[in-house]
């Protein structure tokens, strides 16, 4: 069974996702598929956070900031996954570092996901909610959102739980966990 | 009257069309201060209050709910950010919450729709 986990910022989307990652496969590797590619002083700040959190629970980091299949080169497929998170995921693959934008990046992220959710079938993806503002935004930011929204439409069909978190409460759309 | 609201690029308009049988034919797409209330769905009512915010029209007053009451009404949810700093995205956002609210309200049935899939709030 795979998840998809949403909702707004710190609203315990990570520690819920790693929860069901560690009750998924007990006998199995545990991977946290870490997207951010850190940029500065704030995100290595974030990042550590993150680590301290995991701490103690057994997870094999794996850095994959993009091309997200090439993860499981390195892993056992028979494990179970974090990744954390697909907002990230997306911002790499579209904002390039020579200042182009990839058009073509959210289809085929939103492909290589659902071939990830189907090759390891236990598979927690955490996305983030930036859909219920009043923001009129500019065009690249604009395509990075329906470019998101597409992913997280996918996402929700092929996984078989669906939830959103508010302030640490998980609204099941499809499926469940109990912990 | 029935409503369906949530975050921009949801499937709100593939949920009506998949769940509720609405042909494209049947969509009025708001662009402006008018709605066209011959259509069974009408999409994008953030569109209309922003219009009428434009044109210092207040969409609560100007808004003849009845003419609603059998449509199928679709709308984002615009009112998660932080308060905006342009004044007129402010009264947007409020007046939309406002005209949501009561056509909340009147809707026999109320829907989320959160990454494609629907959440009954009311109905």
């Amino acid at each position: 069974m795979n998840y998809l986990l949403s909702g707004g910022a710190k609203n315990g989307k990570s520690m819920l996702a790693q929860k069901i990652v560690k009750s998924m496969q007990p006998d199995r590797p545990i991977y946290y598929l870490a997207t951010m590619i850190p940029h500065d002083e704030e995100d290595r700040a974030r990042i550590a956070r993150h680590l301290q959190d995991r701490d103690g629970w057994g997870f094999t980091t794996i850095e994959c900031g993009k091309n997200i299949l090439h993860a499981l080169d390195r892993a056992d497929t028979s494990g179970a996954f974090l990744l954390d998170s697909v907002t990230a995921l997306l911002a790499n693959e579209m904002f390039l570092a020579d200042g182009r934008l990839d058009r073509a990046a959210p289809a085929r992220v939103a492909d290589e996901l659902a071939e990830f959710a189907a090759r390891t079938g236990y598979t927690v993806f955490v996305s983030d909610c930036i859909y219920a503002d009043a923001g009129i935004y500019d065009e690249w930011t604009a395509r990075y959102r329906a470019g998101l929204a597409l992913i997280d439409r996918r996402l929700a069909q092929v996984c078989g739980s669906v939830a959103e978190l508010c302030a640490g409460n998980a609204l099941w759309y499809k499926g469940e966990w109990r912990g | 009257m029935e409503l369906i609201i949530g975050g921009a690029y949801q499937g709100k308009r593939a949920y009506a069309k998949e769940a509720l049988g609405v042909s494209d034919g049947d969509f009025f797409t708001c662009s402006g201060t008018t709605l066209d209330t011959s259509r069974r769905c009408i999409e994008h009512l953030e569109r209309y209050t922003l219009a009428c915010v434009q044109a210092g029209l207040d969409s609560m007053e100007v808004t003849d709910l009845d003419t609603l009451a059998d449509k199928i009404v679709i709308c984002d949810d615009i009112s998660c950010g932080v308060v905006p700093i342009d004044p007129l995205e402010r009264a947007w956002r409020e007046q939309t919450g406002r005209l949501l609210t009561k056509l909340s309200g009147r809707a026999s049935r109320v829907t989320r729709i959160f990454c494609g899939l629907p959440l009954e709030l009311k109905g």
